[in-house]
């Protein structure tokens, strides 16, 4: 049975539609939601979402936010979103390279608070590799 | 009384600055609906945000999130002032810039402790000017407003009061009333203040792990929220203004346009009457 997916960025809606399951990056852990589960706010981390419809399955690479869930509807707000479709993937290659890059450099001892950044960056950039690859699988 | 070269020279150069000022119009005009389109695309992230900070921090404590805490007394003060980076647009960022600077000179008068931070290069110059030690940081918008800045100026402002450098923060920008109207307002930024209405269900909510946790992550994301939409109500506001204020100096270029060639229709007609005359009065004394 379907319910509703939103997915809502401060620049605007990316996605929205009715589905069959979706699967969230949640800080404690993956965990898919289904119709009528119970209603619960999660934090979400940096990661992958699966969103499947009618037996097939969508990638959406999302940073930083929350999912709020109740039995009819799914709402996701995160700080980004992107579809797998809407990913340059040498793009993303080449943010994984420079961030990598960076941290292999700095190794710690530098400014830590741009450390962090560029650690944030990284894990940014691989998930949407990974996103952009499973798109092509 | 001018010749006619000099009214003709004058004429030309004033075409020259309308078809400046029509252009500016136009390009005002297209940013207008722009910026509209990002603030209406932002409206459904920040309402939810709202909401859910609401909800999640009903029956929570004060102490729940470091930036609920409001402090018994209020010694250090910052105010984030919105402007925008470039001029021609009438009063917009005067208004704002005045509006800070009497809400800081009043605080000040309490005995407050004032920092400033600038969102906009012309507030940045302007408090350079006056205020330079009292500048803590600057934002300039570098042509259009983006999530992230909203989320340097959070941050910096966040740590600031977590530490316990600042007490108090507010914010300054221009309300977007409508096309022809912004008025420069202030709002308290921190101490966070969560809406105590709950719209909608408030059916309780499981939460993963706890409400303390969530908080965490919610109300600092609440907080760049807030700022990113007053900027982008006040880069509305700019656009907006800049084109009332390009509409008004090119209906004033046709006037002057009008009166010139008014003026110079009669110069012209003066000289040919004079020559006239002069050939008239010449025959005559043959």
């Amino acid at each position: 049975m379907p319910f509703e997916l939103t997915i809502v960025t401060p620049e605007g809606q990316s996605y929205q539609g009715s589905v069959e399951r979706v699967v969230l990056p949640g800080r404690e852990g993956e965990f898919g939601v289904l119709t009528n589960h119970e209603r619960f706010l999660a934090p979400l981390r940096v990661g992958a979402v699966e969103i499947i419809t009618e037996g097939e399955a969508l990638y959406a690479a999302v940073a930083d936010g929350f999912a709020e869930v109740d039995g009819e509807s799914v709402t996701v707000l995160v700080d980004s979103c992107e579809l797998e479709h809407e990913i340059d993937a040498a793009r993303a290659d080449a943010a994984v390279a420079a961030a990598q890059q960076y941290l292999d450099k700095a190794a710690g001892d530098e400014d830590p608070e741009r450390y962090r950044h560029y650690e944030g960056e990284l894990e940014r950039a691989r998930t949407r590799v990974a996103v952009s690859r499973r798109k092509r699988q | 009384m001018p010749n006619l070269k000099d009214i003709r020279r004058r004429i030309g150069s004033i075409k020259k600055t309308q078809q400046i000022t029509r252009a500016m119009r136009m390009v005002a005009g297209a940013k207008l609906r722009r910026a509209q389109a990002a603030s209406e695309n932002a409206r459904p992230y920040a309402d939810r945000m709202r909401a859910t900070v609401s909800q999640v921090s009903q029956g929570v404590s004060e102490e729940a999130h470091p930036l609920f805490e409001q402090r018994a007394s209020v010694k250090k003060l910052e105010v984030v002032v919105a402007t925008s980076d470039r001029g021609l647009c009438g009063g917009f960022n005067s208004n704002a810039i005045k509006f800070a600077a009497k809400l800081i000179a009043e605080r000040e008068a309490e005995g407050c402790e004032v920092s400033i931070t600038t969102a906009g290069r012309r507030g940045q110059e302007f408090f350079r000017r006056r205020r330079s030690e009292q500048l803590e940081g600057n934002y300039p918008q570098l042509d259009w407003v983006t999530y992230v800045q909203a989320t340097e100026i959070a941050k910096a402002v966040s740590g600031r009061f977590i530490s316990g450098e600042v007490d108090e923060v507010f914010l300054v920008y221009n309300e977007f009333v409508s096309a022809m109207t912004q008025t420069p307002k202030s709002v308290r930024l921190l101490p966070f203040a969560a809406d105590d209405e709950v719209s909608g269900d408030i059916l309780p909510y499981e939460i993963e792990p706890d409400p303390e946790s969530l908080l965490a992550v919610l109300v600092p994301k609440a907080v760049e929220v807030e700022i990113y939409r007053a900027l982008l109500e006040n880069q509305t506001g700019e656009h907006a203004a800049r084109m009332a204020a390009m509409e008004s100096a090119t209906r004033n270029t046709e006037e002057l346009v009008e009166k010139l060639t008014l003026q110079f229709n009669r110069a012209r007609q003066a000289a040919i009457t004079r020559e006239l005359i002069e050939i008239v009065s010449g025959a005559e004394a043959l």
